[in-house]
C-alpha cells in the first residue's frame, strides 16, 4: 500500500524514464508511468538491488571516504570507482555494493542527499554492476554532465570540458590574431 | 474557476475556445499553459486536505476540520469519498500519529450528521486494531487505541476502559508468570499512554474510571526492572557520580498519578473537538459501542525491542526549563509522540525533519515558546508561561533514539540523517539546540556508556562534516592539555580521527585553533606511508626488499621462499622463538604497501597471496596476530584504514575472530592503554558483531517457515557450534578485560612508579569496556533462546532479522518468560 509520506528508497525517475524507453520504445503512451506492472512482465530487475550508483563526488573523493561514509549502512562488499575512459582517474561516480537489499535501501533513505567530502551525493538503486561500466560516457573520457556544464566546479575540474575547449579555443585563436 | 479564466482570458477568446487538448499538437501557434480543465475530483480534494491537516501553522485548524468534515458529510453517498476518507484516516493514525487527535476530531464533527460514518470508522479502526493485536504489532495497537480514546466521547458506555482493562489483565498473567517479563511492561505502558488521551477527550465524568485503573497498574509500573542497570545510559564512573536511572514506564505511572490530583489537565494535548463542539455530540442515540475486540491470550511477543527503557535527556539539568521536567507528564506525552513519528517515517527523514520542525503545530498553543526562541531569552518569559522550546524537545528526542540502550530501532546513521535535515530546514532554530546537546553530551561523557560514548562520536563527526566541519573547538581548548587516557581527551582525538576519515588531516586540521594542531601530525597527510624496510636501519631489510620486488613483480608464490627463508635463517640466528614471525611481517608489510593506494588495491593485492596468507595462521597462531600488528603497524598513521583492512582479512578467514580479539585486548593491552584509542573499541566490537550476526543469521535461516527437517538438524548443528564460537569470543574479552578494570594485569601489578590515579582510570576504561561486551553477551544469549523458544517459531522473523543488519549490533527481544540466567549472572557481576 501508498504510504501517506513519500518513500526515498525508490529507484529515482532516471532510472525509471531509461528503463521505459528501452522496454517500450517510443511508440506507447505516456500516461502510464505510474501504473501497475502486469503478472507476464519481467520482475523488477531493483527487487533484490544491493548496488548503488553514486554521484555528484568530487574527483578527489578516496574509496576511503567513501567507504567510511556508506559503511554506516551495512558492511560494503564491493566498491568501484568511476574512471576517465582516457585517462583511468576518478571522474566522479561510484558503484558501491552492499551484502544485502535492505543494507542499500536504507543507504538511499540515509545517505543520498547528504553530504561527503562537502558535498551533495546522489544515489540510485542499481541492478547491478557490470564489466565497462566504471567508465564515464561523456565524449571526453568523463561523465557526460561534466562536459557541458557551464558553471564552474573545481571538485569536478572546473568548467564542462567542451566548454573548457571551446574557451581555450578562442583563448588561442585571440592571441593568434594579434 | 475564476482565477483560470482570468488568467488565461486574454489568449484564450476565439478560435481556441474549447478546443481539446488532444488537437492542440495540430496547432503549432498555441502556446498556452497546458492547464487541465477539470477540477480535482472530490475524493483528492478530501485525500489532500486530510493529509494536510493541522500541518500549516498559518491555517486555523478548527477551519481545516469543519472543511473536510463538511466534505464528507456533504458527500456521504459517494462510495469512493466515504473509503478514501475512512481508509487514509486510519493510514495516518499509524503513519502520521502527531495528526491523531485531528484526525479524531472529524470524525467528532461529522458523526453527529452522519452517524452511520462513524460506525464505519470504528468498525474499521476496531478491526484494523484486532490485527495488530494478533501480530503482537504494539506500537500500531497503541496508535489505534490512542485514536479511540480520543473518541471516547463517541463511544457508548465506558468506550475503551473495557479494553484497557483487558489489556492490564494480560499484563497480569504475564508478570505473574515471569518476574523477568517485558512484554507485561509494554502492556501497562500502552494503557498508560492511552489514558491521558481518554482524559483530555470530548468525553466526561471517567476520573474514577481512570483513577481505578491507574491504581491497578502501580504496582507493575512502579517495581524497578531486573534489567535496568544493564541499560543505564550513565553508569558513571568509579567515583560513584552515576545517576540513577529512570525507567520511562515508572516515571509515567508517576506523572498521571501527579496528573490525576490535579484533575487531569493534561495541558499539551490538542483538543482540536472542542473547537467545534457545539452541537449535540453527547447525544446518546449518536453513540456507537465499541465493536468487539478480542486480546488474544497469551498476547503475541511481537518482534519488538523490549528491554527496560530509561528516559533520556541531553537538557536536564539546564537553569531555565527547556524542555518538559520529568515530574511533568507532557515529558512523555511528547517524548511519546516524538518518538513514534522519528521510528515510523525512517523511510523519509526530510518528512520527520519537517515534522520535528512544526511539533508545535501539533500541540496545544500554549505548549511552547515561539520556534527559534533564544535559550538568553527565556528568561524574560513571563512567570507562569512555558519555556519550553519546540526544538530542544524534538532534538531531545532523536538523542534519545540515537543513544538508546542496547541499540535503537534504526540504523543509527538515520538518526543523523534526521539531525542533518531538520538543521538543514531550521538552521537558526535546531544549530544552537544541537550545540548545547554537543555540549552537555561533552561534560557527562566521562560517565557515559562507552557504546554511546562512541555512538556520540560518530555521529559528532558525521555531523560536522555535513556542516563545513564548523565547530567552536575554543570551548574545550582547555582539555586539549589533557592526558590520552583521560576520557574527554579520548573523545576529542576519536573524534578528530573520524573527521579525517571523512575527509583529510589537511582539512580537518584547517578547522583546529592552534593549540589543537598538534594533534593532527603531519605525518597524517601523507598518502602512501613508508615501507620500513627501505631503512636499512630496519632489521631484514635486504630479504624484505626483495620480497616487495617480488610481489610488485606478480612473481609466482613459489619465487617468494628464498627471501623468506632468509628472513627465518636470520630470525633463527637471532634465536626468535618464531622465525615466522619476521617473515609474515615482510610479506604482510608490502602487502600492504603495494596496496596502499585504496581499499581495491589492497584487496586485490590480498586476493593475490591469499593461499599463503591463509596457510601462514594455519601454521602459527603468533604468526596470524603477526598479520594485524604489520597492518596497524603500516597504518599506524591512519589506523582507520588499518582496521578496514582487518576487517576484509577476517571475511577471508585469514584472521579469526579470537585472533582479532587477542591481539587487541591481551598482545596491544599495555597496562590498558590500548583500551583508550577509539580505533581498537572499533575494531573489537565489529569483530564481534560479525561473530553475533552469524549466529542471528544461523537463527533466522533455521526458523524460516516450511524448511525441511534434515536442513534444520544442520543448522542447529552449525548453531550449536557458532553459539560455543561464540560464547569462546565473549569469555576471552571478559578475561583481558576483568585483569584490567580489576587492576590485576601483570604489568599493573608490577609497575614501579606508582600513578595511582592514571591505574585508577585505566581501571575505568577496563570497567567501562566491560558493561559494553557483558551487555552485548546478555542481549545475543536473550536473543537466541528467544528465537528457539516455541512461541516464536513460525511467527514472521522479519522485525527480527532487522536486527541481524543493525551497524553494531541487532535488535533485542528478551522473551517473556525465558529462562535469562546468563542475565542474571552478568547483571549480578556487573552490580
Amino acid at each position: 500500500m501508498q504510504t501517506t509520506v513519500d518513500r526515498l528508497d525508490r529507484p529515482s525517475a532516471y532510472y525509471l524514464g531509461r528503463n521505459k524507453k528501452r522496454k517500450y520504445g517510443r511508440d506507447r503512451d505516456d500516461d502510464d508511468i505510474g501504473r501497475q506492472r502486469t503478472p507476464e512482465e519481467p520482475e523488477d530487475p531493483l527487487k533484490d538491488a544491493a548496488t548503488l550508483y553514486v554521484g555528484n563526488l568530487s574527483f578527489y573523493t578516496t574509496e576511503e571516504q567513501i567507504h567510511e561514509l556508506f559503511a554506516k549502512c551495512g558492511e560494503v562488499k564491493r566498491l568501484v570507482m568511476g574512471l576517465d575512459r582516457f585517462h583511468k582517474t576518478p571522474c566522479g561516480f561510484c558503484f558501491v555494493e552492499y551484502y544485502n537489499h535492505q543494507d542499500a535501501l536504507d543507504c538511499m533513505k540515509y545517505i543520498g542527499g547528504t553530504k561527503l567530502d562537502e558535498r551533495i551525493i546522489r544515489t540510485d538503486l542499481d541492478p547491478g554492476f557490470q564489466e565497462g561500466r566504471q567508465y564515464g560516457r561523456g565524449k571526453s573520457g568523463g561523465q557526460v554532465r561534466d562536459e557541458y556544464r557551464d558553471e564552474y566546479d573545481p571538485g569536478r575540474g572546473g568548467y564542462g570540458r567542451a566548454i573548457a575547449d571551446e574557451r581555450q579555443k578562442e583563448e588561442d585563436e585571440y592571441g593568434k590574431g594579434r | 474557476m475564476a482565477d483560470y479564466d482570468r488568467r488565461n482570458g486574454g489568449a484564450r477568446g476565439g478560435y481556441n475556445n474549447n478546443r481539446k487538448r488532444r488537437y492542440r499538437d495540430d496547432d503549432e501557434l498555441d502556446r498556452r499553459p497546458q492547464r487541465r480543465r477539470y477540477e480535482e475530483p472530490l475524493h483528492l480534494k478530501v485525500r489532500k486536505q486530510l493529509l494536510g491537516v493541522a500541518e500549516s501553522p498559518l491555517k486555523r485548524t478548527d477551519e481545516e476540520i469543519s472543511s473536510i468534515a463538511k466534505l464528507v458529510v456533504d458527500n456521504n453517498d459517494d462510495e469512493e469519498i466515504r473509503r478514501q476518507y475512512i481508509d487514509l484516516s486510519l493510514q495516518i493514525v499509524v503513519e502520521q500519529p502527531f495528526k491523531i487527535p485531528f484526525v479524531a476530531a472529524i470524525i467528532i464533527v461529522v458523526n453527529p450528521q452522519k452517524p452511520e460514518v462513524g460506525q464505519e470508522m470504528l468498525t474499521k479502526a476496531a478491526k484494523a486494531i484486532q490485527e495488530y493485536l494478533e501480530a503482537g504489532d504494539w506500537r500500531e495497537v497503541k496508535l489505534v487505541l490512542r485514536f479511540l480514546a480520543c473518541l471516547q466521547g463517541l463511544l457508548e458506555e465506558d468506550g475503551v476502559f473495557p479494553l484497557l482493562e483487558e489489556l492490564f489483565s494480560r499484563a497480569v498473567d504475564l508478570q505473574t508468570a515471569s518476574s523477568e517479563d517485558s512484554l507485561g511492561l509494554e502492556l501497562v505502558k500502552i494503557i498508560l499512554l492511552t489514558i491521558p488521551y481518554v482524559m483530555a477527550s470530548s468525553a466526561i465524568g471517567f476520573e474514577e474510571r481512570a483513577l481505578a485503573l491507574l491504581d491497578k497498574t502501580d504496582i507493575i509500573a512502579s517495581t524497578p526492572h531486573a534489567l535496568e542497570a544493564l541499560v543505564n545510559p550513565y553508569p558513571g564512573n568509579d567515583e560513584g557520580d552515576s545517576e540513577e536511572p529512570q525507567s520511562t514506564i515508572n516515571l509515567l505511572q508517576k506523572q498521571l498519578q501527579a496528573e490525576a490530583a490535579q484533575s487531569w489537565q493534561l495541558a499539551c494535548i490538542p483538543r482540536p473537538w472542542n473547537v467545534t463542539k457545539e452541537d449535540d455530540t453527547t447525544d446518546a442515540s449518536k453513540k456507537h459501542a465499541l465493536p468487539e475486540i478480542d486480546v488474544p491470550s497469551p498476547v503475541a511477543p511481537g518482534p519488538r525491542p523490549m528491554l527496560p527503557e530509561i528516559y533520556f535527556s541531553v537538557y536536564a539539568d539546564q537553569d531555565v526549563e527547556t524542555v518538559p521536567s520529568t515530574s511533568d507528564v507532557a515529558s512523555s506525552i511528547l517524548r511519546d509522540s516524538l518518538v513514534d513519528t522519528i521510528n515510523i517515517l525512517d523511510y523519509n527523514r526530510n518528512a520527520t525533519a519537517k515534522f520535528l520542525i512544526d511539533l508545535d503545530c501539533y500541540f496545544s498553543a500554549e505548549t511552547f515558546v515561539k520556534r527559534a526562541t533564544q535559550f538568553d531569552k527565556l528568561r524574560n518569559v513571563e512567570e507562569g508561561r512555558s519555556t519550553w522550546k519546540p526544538e530542544d524537545v524534538a532534538v531531545d528526542a532523536v538523542f534519545s533514539q540515537l543513544l538508546q540502550l542496547p541499540m535503537a530501532e534504526h540504523k543509527l546513521v538515520y538518526y543523523h540523517s534526521v539531525l542533518t535535515e531538520a538543521c538543514k530546514i531550521a538552521p537558526a532554530a535546531i544549530a544552537p539546540s544541537l550545540g548545547r546537546a554537543i555540549r552537555w553530551l561533552y561534560k557527562n561523557v566521562d560517565g557515559m556508556d562507552l557504546e554511546l560514548v562512541y555512538r556520540f562520536m560518530d555521529w559528532f563527526s558525521h555531523h560536522l562534516s555535513n556542516f563545513g566541519f564548523t565547530w567552536k573547538w575554543t570551548e574545550w581548548v582547555d582539555d586539549v592539555q589533557l592526558p590520552l587516557v583521560h576520557p574527554k581527551k579520548a573523545f576529542m582525538m576519536g573524534a578528530l580521527e573520524k573527521e579525517i576519515r571523512l575527509s583529510f588531516a589537511a582539512r580537518i586540521r584547517g578547522t583546529l585553533p592552534e593549540p589543537y594542531q598538534p594533534l593532527i601530525s603531519e605525518a597524517k597527510e601523507k598518502d602512501t606511508p613508508d615501507f620500513k624496510y627501505n631503512s636499512d636501519q630496519t632489521l631484514y631489510s635486504e630479504p624484505a626488499q626483495e620480497v616487495l620486488r617480488r610481489l610488485r613483480a606478480k612473481a609466482p608464490d613459489t619465487d617468494l621462499q628464498t627471501p623468506f627463508s632468509t628472513i627465518e635463517e636470520i630470525a633463527g640466528s637471532l634465536g626468535v622463538t618464531d622465525p615466522l614471525v619476521p617473515s609474515t611481517d615482510a610479506y604482510v608489510t608490502a602487502i600492504c604497501f603495494l596496496g596502499s593506494k585504496s581499499l581495491s588495491h589492497v584487496l586485490s593485492q590480498i586476493e593475490r597471496c591469499k593461499d599463503r596468507l591463509l596457510s601462514i595462521g594455519a601454521q602459527s597462531e603468533l604468526a596470524r596476530r603477526q598479520i594485524i600488528t604489520s597492518v596497524m603497524d603500516y597504518w599506524h598513521e591512519k589506523p582507520g584504514i588499518g582496521v578496514n583492512v582487518v576487517d576484509k582479512l577476517l571475511n577471508y578467514t585469514i584472521l579469526t575472530p579470537i585472533s582479532v580479539v587477542l591481539w587487541a585486548l591481551n598482545d596491544q593491552l599495555g597496562k590498558g592503554e590500548g583500551l583508550v584509542l577509539s580505533h581498537v573499541f572499533e575494531m573489537v566490537s565489529s569483530t564481534v558483531t560479525k561473530v553475533t550476526n552469524r549466529v542471528r543469521q544461523i537463527v533466522v535461516a533455521r526458523n524460516q517457515p516450511g524448511l525441511p527437517g534434515d536442513q534444520v538438524t544442520i543448522l542447529d548443528e552449525t548453531l550449536s557450534k557458532e553459539r560455543e564460537e561464540m560464547g569462546k569470543l565473549f569469555a576471552v574479552i571478559e578475561n583481558s578485560l576483568v585483569g584490567v578494570a580489576g587492576g590485576s594485569v601483570d604489568d599493573m601489578a608490577e609497575s614501579t612508579d606508582q600513578d595511582l590515579k592514571g591505574e585508577a582510570v585505566l581501571r575505568g576504561w577496563g570497567g567501562r569496556w566491560l558493561r559494553v561486551f557483558r551487555r552485548k553477551m546478555a542481549v545475543e544469549e536473550s536473543w537466541v533462546q528467544e528465537m528457539m523458544s516455541p512461541t516464536v517459531q513460525g511467527i514472521d522473523a522479519s522485525g527480527m532479522e532487522m536486527g541481524v543488519e543493525q551497524n553494531g549490533s541487532g535488535e533485542a527481544v528478551l522473551s517473556e518468560a525465558g529462562e535469562e540466567l546468563k542475565e542474571d549472572d552478568a547483571l549480578d557481576e556487573i552490580l
